[in-house]
């Protein structure tokens, strides 16, 4: 009974559920007027919402362990997946992406990002305090970068630096040395001139226009001045749902996905705004405590590696809203308009209620409130070798 | 540290394989995974506080970027004034048509190149032309501007059709002008076209945008201003892909201002056609007709042929009749009647007589002898056009039969005689006191000064001093003098007024879409000719008798309906000489009737003509009999007394 209770952590589920209704919400002022039914995307978002939450339930009652099991085999299947959508998938703004299969469109790469996390977390629970060792943690790149490689040539640099952070949030847990961080770090300055010469004239446009980008306003450069200005023009208090000439008169492009933050900006206005950021906030940060309180390894890496999934993308979206980050193509998790990411992202969220629920009795039950001990724990300074 | 070490063995049996350190790699765990926790925090109060900037600090100015995306003021282009003839009739009309506009903020650049080439195709213009103006108009990217005119319906159509794939591109409706009647008022009114490249910046400092049409000739251009009136502006809402939703606010424009003429469209266009059937009798003929009314300097017709339709500049016009245009050598472009610059002959030697008169050189009953020929000591001969002389010549005889002789006399002097002449000095004060040299200030642009010519000018254009011969031939209207037809004509109407020299009107009034006179311009004096009331009664009475007298030599200028007043002229030029050894000549009659009391003043050029006698006079006379009557006269040819373009006086 309690474990069940335990499986409903509020401080998850609320904002999830909050999200993913902010989500629908400033869906239902984007359409066209002439979408009706299904064809509606907030209505389609609701579905998914729906699918998304059974698969959360799911995962939720399943024992995380479980998911030991199928690791390899969903790496192995989702890496065959993402080359596969390379190689025959539809193309769809100059990218192929994905699968469309009678009514459903797989997008592996979404798919792919859980798998990553699993296979990458087993890997580096059975290795334990190996990841300390350069060999390892190349090896756990290595892993990490083979998926990371093929959306890059899809191409979609987003959910490749996806993989990378997720990558760097993990080892970084699970006890990678400092110094350690300067090999890719190298790595990535010195392939930074080869990536510049091979990277898609689309990326380098948008890396210009981030730095200046009333450089060709019209251009590459527009849709980041006009998420601005709608985001500036929400005021405190915002224009209003389904008000907002910047939306409703479409300057702002890309209002389902990529700049739904901007539309929610000016309609809701700063408390809005403010409320996605501080939902997400609260999500995180219980995620991180459920990794720090996870009873094992695996379960402690996966919850952190699902942490880094969701804060790298609603960090760089939200900032690229902002004017903060340059323009990545990456959605903002649960409130995006999207199929696979949104189920992909709620049955991640069920995992970590999985995680959190299966977690031992915790110190707090005993020393009061949870982080007051671990700090205390901390001073205790245990690396000092037990005095005898 | 029991609860590490209990939390740490706890970790093992969910994760296989893990090997624990103790409580060191726990705790790192835990600091780590804090660590975390604090990036998120740290930067998730980052976007925290950039919104905080955006959405509170700066909100106004972005709340402002919004208004500018949405909002859109543009110019209302007013409506170009009408030109109305004396009797109110329109000489041009404005004919709707679809003209694409394009607002260069909508057209991504890197979607220019497509947007013009589909542009160029769908509307026939350049692509050059259409890059030039977008890439004008981007210097204020918000201004929606006119690329083509007068596109076809269809294109039109397709344009609107295409919208999606053509962002920034709009269809509206303006004007064409459409003149009415092209040939006879097309050097009056001259047309309007796009801007010139050259003069872009002289008209962006007048408001007018480059990519409107403006006048470039004619009443067109010289009341540009007051006919284009002055821009409104509307602001309207737009969406992303610069479609008008509604209007918020607007302000009328004012519309252009109307001219009415001094003209009638009846008038101009008979005169013009009697000047055009006299020319029709000779090959390649042109020549100039102007009619003034002496009281008040308005012109009655001005015509020059040959002529133009204007409608010719017009879009859609023949490209190979502006070529035909270009190239005859007869400068059909040219409003020759104002700008065309031609020795006056005879008729300027009433400008040397009054100088004689006023300087007292002579008397009006002195008798100077004329053998046909003046030879000076250095051996150049001047001679009269009849080379039997003309006998004991006074100033009445001098002018009505053109005696050349005489005026050699009183101007240069006669070395034979003690006569010493009033000298050219004296004579280029005249000319100008009787408007030449400058431009008479009709409301028409181009005109031309013309040349009073003098020793300064002759020896620092030519490098020649000045001699007595050159004082001779500018007596009597040759040699260096060079005038225009609107010149002469305005000096015979200061004749026949009683010397009252005025400025020619051709704008009577400029008034408004509601008929109320703005302004009526002025009936001006530029000047009294410097000749006494008795001496310009004996010019009158001279220039009666060289129409109206036995030997007169405007004769063929008689007319039955009104006493005609005039003055001949033959003016040669540097040319081939015909077979009787004669050089090319103009010719010209200019005068005024009814000599008493006259309500009209005139000037007749026959370019290259022969002899102002039998070219320029009748037609003169048929122009005369037209303002009489109101009817045509016959044709020259259907006339009893018709004369051949090919008789020569002997």
């Amino acid at each position: 009974m309690t474990d069940a209770l335990r499986r409903f952590d509020l401080a998850i589920i609320i904002p999830a559920i909050a999200l993913v209704s902010a989500g629908i919400l400033i869906l239902s002022t984007t359409g066209d007027p002439g979408q009706t039914g299904l064809d509606h995307k907030a209505v389609q978002q609701g579905v998914f919402v729906a699918i998304g939450l059974a698969a959360a339930l799911v995962m939720a009652f399943l024992d995380y362990r479980l998911l030991n099991a199928v690791a390899l085999p969903a790496f192995i299947g989702g890496t065959i997946l993402v080359a596969a959508v390379v190689v025959f998938g539809d193309a769809n703004l100059g990218a192929q992406r994905w699968f469309v299969v009678g009514p459903i469109v797989i997008q592996p790469s979404e798919i792919m990002k859980l798998a990553a996390i699993v296979f990458l977390a087993r890997y580096l629970a059975r290795r334990g305090e190996g990841v300390r060792s350069i060999r390892t943690l190349l090896l756990s790149l290595l892993i990490m970068l083979v998926p990371a490689a093929l959306v890059f040539i899809q191409p979609d640099l987003g959910s490749a630096l996806v993989f990378v952070a997720i990558w760097l949030a993990m080892v970084f847990v699970a006890g990678a040395r400092w110094w350690h961080a300067l090999i890719p770090a190298g790595m990535a300055l010195a392939a930074f001139p080869f990536a510049w010469f091979f990277a898609q004239d689309y990326m380098r446009e948008r890396f210009v226009a981030f730095l200046d980008p009333s450089s060709d306003p019209l251009g590459a450069g527009y849709n980041v001045l006009q998420a601005r200005i709608s985001i500036g023009s929400g005021g405190w208090w915002g224009q209003g749902i389904g008000q907002g000439t910047q939306s409703q008169l479409e300057f702002l492009r890309v209002r389902d996905t990529d700049f739904i933050f901007a539309v929610l900006g000016e309609q809701l206005g700063f408390v809005g705004a403010l409320g996605v950021i501080l939902f997400f906030t609260i999500l995180l940060a219980q995620a991180v405590i459920i990794s720090i309180r996870a009873r094992d390894d695996f379960g402690r890496y996966l919850a952190i590696g699902i942490a880094g999934m969701l804060f790298f993308q609603s960090f760089v979206n939200i900032g690229m809203n902002v004017g903060l980050m340059p323009v990545t193509g990456i959605t903002l998790p649960l409130l995006s308009f999207g199929r696979n990411s949104l189920v992909v992202t709620l049955a991640a969220i069920g995992i970590l209620l999985s995680i959190n629920a299966h977690r031992t009795a915790a110190p707090h039950r005993q020393q009061g409130v949870w982080w007051v001990s671990s700090v205390r724990r901390m001073a205790a300074r245990p690396e000092s070798p037990p005095r005898p | 540290m029991a609860v590490n070490g209990d939390q740490t063995g706890q970790t093992a049996p969910g994760a296989p394989g893990t090997k624990s350190d103790g409580g060191a790699s726990a705790n790192r765990k835990l600091r780590r995974g804090l660590i975390l926790g604090g990036a998120v925090l740290a930067a998730n109060s980052a976007l925290a506080g950039r919104l905080w900037q955006l959405q509170v600090v700066e909100t106004e100015t972005y709340q402002e970027q919004a208004a500018r995306n949405r909002l859109r003021t543009e110019p209302v282009r007013p409506v170009r004034g009408i030109v109305f003839d004396r009797n109110r009739e329109p000489l041009v009309r404005n004919l709707p048509e679809f003209g694409v506009w394009v607002t260069p903020a909508d057209v991504p650049k890197s979607r220019e190149g497509s947007i013009i080439a589909s542009l160029a195709a769908l509307t026939g213009e350049r692509p050059d032309d259409l890059r030039f103006k977008l890439s004008q108009a981007r210097y204020d990217p918000g201004r929606p501007v006119q690329v083509a005119g007068d596109v076809q319906r269809d294109s039109a159509l397709a344009i609107e059709e295409r919208r999606h794939d053509l962002p920034g591109v709009q269809v509206r409706s303006g004007i064409r002008r459409q003149y009415l009647h092209g040939d006879a008022f097309g050097h009056m009114l001259g047309f309007v076209g796009p801007v010139p490249a050259e003069s872009l910046e002289e008209y962006q400092a007048l408001g007018v945008g480059f990519d409107e049409t403006v006048g470039l000739a004619g009443l067109e251009r010289q009341f540009q201003g007051a006919l284009r009136g002055t821009d409104g502006s509307r602001k309207v809402e737009i969406d992303a892909l610069g479609r008008e939703l509604n209007e918020i606010e607007s302000e009328a424009p004012v519309e252009g201002r109307h001219l009415v003429l001094t003209v009638s469209v009846r008038e101009q266009r008979a005169i013009r056609e009697i000047l055009a059937r006299h020319l029709a009798l000779r090959d390649a003929g042109a020549g100039v007709a102007v009619v003034i009314r002496p009281e008040d300097g308005s012109v009655v017709a001005l015509a020059s042929l040959p002529d133009y339709d204007n409608n010719a500049f017009g879009a859609g016009g023949d490209p190979s009749v502006l070529t035909r245009l270009v190239t005859d050598p007869r400068r059909p472009l040219i409003n020759h009647a104002v700008a065309g610059l031609y020795p006056p002959g005879s008729s300027y030697k009433v400008i040397a007589a009054s100088a004689a008169l006023e300087t007292g050189i002579v008397l009006p009953q002195t008798k100077i002898r004329c053998d046909g020929q003046l030879v000076l000591p250095t051996g150049w001969a001047f001679n009269d056009w009849l080379p039997t002389g003309h006998g004991m010549v006074d100033l009445h005889r001098g002018i009505s039969e053109s005696c050349n002789i005489y005026f050699y006399n009183i101007s240069g002097g006669n070395p034979y005689t003690n006569l010493t002449g009033f000298g050219n000095r004296r004579l280029v004060e005249f000319e100008r006191a009787f408007g030449f040299g400058e431009a008479s200030g009709i409301d028409l642009p181009g005109e031309a000064a013309g040349l009073v010519p003098t020793a300064e000018w002759k020896q620092g254009n030519l490098g020649q001093p000045w001699v007595t011969g050159d004082t001779y031939h500018a007596a009597i209207g040759q040699g260096l003098v060079q005038v225009t037809p609107l010149q002469i004509a305005m000096m015979y109407s200061a004749i026949g007024n009683g010397g009252r020299l005025l400025r020619p009107r051709l704008v009577d009034r400029i008034v408004d879409t509601q008929g109320n006179v703005l302004q009526r311009l002025p009936v001006s004096e530029r000047g009294q000719l410097p000749v006494s009331e008795g001496h310009l009664r004996l010019l009158r009475n001279a220039l009666l008798e060289a129409v109206n007298g036995r030997n007169g030599t405007g004769k063929y200028a008689r007319s039955e309906f009104a006493v005609v007043a005039g003055k001949t002229g033959t003016a040669e030029y540097s040319g081939t000489r015909d077979s009787h050894g004669k050089l090319p000549s103009h010719a010209w009659f200019a005068g005024y009737a009814p000599a008493e009391n006259p309500e009209y003043a005139f000037a007749v050029l026959v370019r290259d003509g022969g002899e102002g006698a039998f070219a320029a006079a009748p037609i003169a006379r048929d122009i005369i009999d037209y303002l009489m009557t109101g009817e045509m006269p016959p044709l020259p040819q259907d006339r009893p007394d018709f004369i051949p373009p090919t008789r020569r006086l002997s």
